[in-house]
């Protein structure tokens, strides 16, 4: 025990707690003390009120779409001819690192991209565009390109659940004459109750801190239009030099990821009793 | 087992512990080969390693360090990290520790008297000063390279912004390199109907964003560029305001890329004739030969005209610079090899791979573009301008690019843009100066 103590204490304690007493101080060189200052910019700056409207799109997007898609997959695959051919297809990309899936979509989501191009092949070239210059496109197009590797372990998860369900209950609610969508309203998905847990747990987690796709795509850009909080951080600390507003959006986005985790966790588990 | 048969109990925790002890002492030595200082800037006999941000030029390094050699007996050991913004970052941390590269490659200007200001870089005041006597160094940029009185750095090269352009396709066009504003809105609108984007320009990485702006302000007044960048005049006069609209025609012509085009892909667009014309740093040189572009036959580059022919004629200059760290791993060498950098027969092989402008004026750049450029400077006597980004404290043209990608992005009106920008310029510069005090 004393080990793991020891190491949480010096890698995750002793950074937060050094962060929080930073975010107290200014970025001028000598340092002062500046009370809540730092804080403040939550109000006055307008690129960090946009960070944050993005970072609750980046959440509700990244719990929804592969929750949502990866409990269709996964139903829909589970019991099909070509189930395993397809859930390599859609896990495959789960197996990918962040920056590449965003390389792959910087080449597609360019002005003059592969999404562009096709578009404009059959005869819509109307519909091209910026995909990654305009808020709030840029943003949802990322979400999307986020939901696209995220859904992956959702499936995963969400066959180990269904794997999982006794097969008797369904017969059961079969010879009681329960439609399919009966039987998937109200005995698997009952049943799946623990894996969507962790699902939107992680997911929720996954959507507060996303950095490297965002990075790679469009570096917060253009204009820190596309920044999440996780962004803002990296860009206030380091490019724009201020480590105590930095550090401010570090405590502030650790409190949010915090409490969001507590809350969402303390009310599921508790219903079940854990 | 035991030799009576019988399972051993005590097997399968020793068998388990041993393996812990295997995995534990294997993750210690990795931890400790990861903290120990990293062999790449560790001192190495004959050599001084180089902190750099332009993988490409690692060859060329190498090749005026086997000149160095012969003088001071030390090459160059280039280290890259290709990411500008990693790399800013990966300097300003190594200067503190001791694993501190013997030179490093950093920018000219406030983002060098920022780093010089939080101490740890070696004063090169002697050097400057011996490259001086001899005259290898132009006097006037002995500014952009010091602190306090004091020079910290020693001139990489100098580059200047221009206008590359397609000759082929101004050859098939029936165009001529644009001297005047006139004959550059001629050029663009023949390229438009050509269904040539006239002109690249691009916001990705951040930076470029600033390319447009200097150079259409410094062409609309460079004496106000000067007093700009310098905090006494308001992006919200009217220069700033004139530029800001060209660049604003120019989109809503479609004159420019879409901001998201990468720069890196300016000499193959260039050279597949997409785009006509490539406002750019003259070390994007060695990019066009990297392309396969011969100077002179496929590209050639001129200076954007000024607005009004009676505005004086000047140009953009960049000078990056090699710093010591006080607390380099190879000082002594690190110092021998900043004190013959600037020897013409290290620059003229330098120059000739980076197909730029040396830093000592007594090397005529090989490339002969570029050495056309340097006469048409020295002709006009045009008045050199410090790049926008070494040009008025980092944290200032840190945020003014971003809102400059955004005016880019059309997110918003030039007016916008340039209060934005004021607004920014009022707090840095009183937040510089008041640090300064």
């Amino acid at each position: 025990m004393a080990p793991a103590v020891l190491l949480v204490t010096l890698f995750l304690l002793a950074p937060f707690v050094w962060t929080v007493h930073r975010s107290f101080f200014g970025d001028s060189r000598t340092t002062p003390f500046s009370w809540f200052d730092n804080y403040t910019l939550f109000a006055s700056d307008p690129a960090l009120s946009r960070s944050v409207q993005n970072t609750l799109m980046w959440v509700v997007g990244t719990v929804v779409l592969p929750f949502v898609l990866g409990l269709a997959i996964a139903c829909m695959t589970d019991a099909s001819r070509f189930s395993r051919l397809a859930r390599l297809c859609v896990v495959l990309p789960y197996a990918l690192s962040g920056s590449a899936v965003a390389v792959v979509w910087n080449f597609m989501l360019t002005t003059d991209g592969a999404v562009n191009q096709v578009l404009d092949t059959f005869g819509l070239g109307s519909l091209a565009q910026g995909w990654l210059l305009t808020w709030p496109g840029n943003t949802i197009v990322m979400i999307l390109a986020n939901a696209w590797q995220a859904t992956g372990v959702a499936v995963i998860l969400f066959l180990v659940g269904l794997q999982s369900i006794p097969p008797e209950t369904i017969e059961a609610a079969s010879l009681d004459g329960a439609t399919g969508w009966q039987r998937f309203r109200h005995v698997v998905l009952p049943q799946l109750r623990p894996v969507s847990i962790i699902v939107i747990g992680m997911s929720l987690v996954n959507g507060l801190k996303s950095f490297d796709l965002i990075w790679v795509l469009t570096q917060g850009g253009p204009g820190r239009a596309t920044e999440t909080l996780a962004v803002s951080m990296y860009n206030e600390t380091f490019l724009e030099l201020r480590p105590g507003a930095g550090a401010a959006i570090a405590v502030v986005l650790t409190v949010i990821v915090l409490a969001a985790s507590w809350v969402y966790l303390r009310r599921q588990l508790d219903v079940k009793g854990v | 087992m035991s030799a009576s048969g019988r399972t051993s109990s005590a097997g399968v925790p020793l068998a388990r512990r041993r393996f812990l002890a295997t995995v534990a002492a294997g993750a210690a030595a990795v931890t400790a080969a990861g903290c120990a200082r990293g062999a790449s800037t560790s001192a190495q006999p004959g050599t001084t390693s180089l902190s750099n941000d332009n993988a490409t030029w690692d060859d060329g390094y190498r090749k005026a360090g086997l000149e160095l050699e012969k003088i001071t007996g030390y090459s160059l050991r280039p280290l890259s990290n290709p990411s500008v913004t990693s790399y800013q970052q990966v300097v300003q941390m190594t200067l503190e520790t001791s694993k501190a590269s013997d030179l490093v490659k950093w920018a000219s200007g406030y983002q060098l008297k920022r780093l010089a200001r939080a101490g740890g870089l070696t004063d090169l005041s002697r050097v400057w000063q011996r490259y001086a006597d001899k005259g290898w160094v132009r006097g006037a940029s002995r500014g952009a390279v010091s602190y306090r009185g004091k020079a910290f750095g020693i001139p990489l090269y100098e580059s200047y912004y221009v206008l590359f352009y397609s000759k082929p396709v101004f050859k098939r066009l029936g165009l001529s390199e644009p001297r005047t504003w006139d004959e550059l809105l001629h050029c663009a609108e023949v390229l438009k109907r050509n269904k040539i984007t006239p002109f690249l320009a691009s916001q990705v990485g951040g930076w470029p964003a600033i390319e447009w702006f200097q150079e259409l302000v410094s062409k609309v007044d460079p004496l106000f560029y000067q007093q700009l960048v310098a905090g006494k005049a308001s992006y919200t006069d009217d220069p700033a305001r004139q530029a800001m609209d060209i660049w604003q025609d120019f989109n809503r012509k479609g004159w420019m890329t879409a901001p998201d085009f990468d720069q890196a892909r300016g000499p193959g667009a260039l050279k597949e004739g997409t785009v006509g014309m490539f406002l750019h740093g003259t070390w994007q040189a060695a990019g066009m030969s990297a392309a396969g572009m011969e100077p002179g036959v496929d590209y050639g580059a001129c200076i954007l005209p000024t607005v009004r022919p009676s505005t004086p004629k000047s140009v953009i200059a960049e000078s990056g610079v090699f710093v010591v760290p006080s607390r380099a791993s190879s000082h002594q060498a690190a110092m021998a090899n900043v004190g013959a950098w600037l020897d013409p027969s290290v620059q003229r092989v330098w120059s000739d791979f980076l197909q730029d402008s040396s830093a000592n004026p007594r090397v005529r750049a090989g490339n002969p573009v570029v050495a056309g450029l340097q006469r048409d400077i020295a002709r006009n006597r045009r008045l050199p301008l410090v790049r926008y980004w070494e040009a008025s404290p980092p944290s200032l043209i840190q945020g003014n690019s971003s809102d400059l990608g955004g005016f880019m992005a059309g997110q918003t009106s030039p007016a916008t843009t340039l209060r934005r920008m004021q607004e920014r310029a009022d707090s840095e510069w009183a937040a510089w100066k008041r640090d300064e005090a």
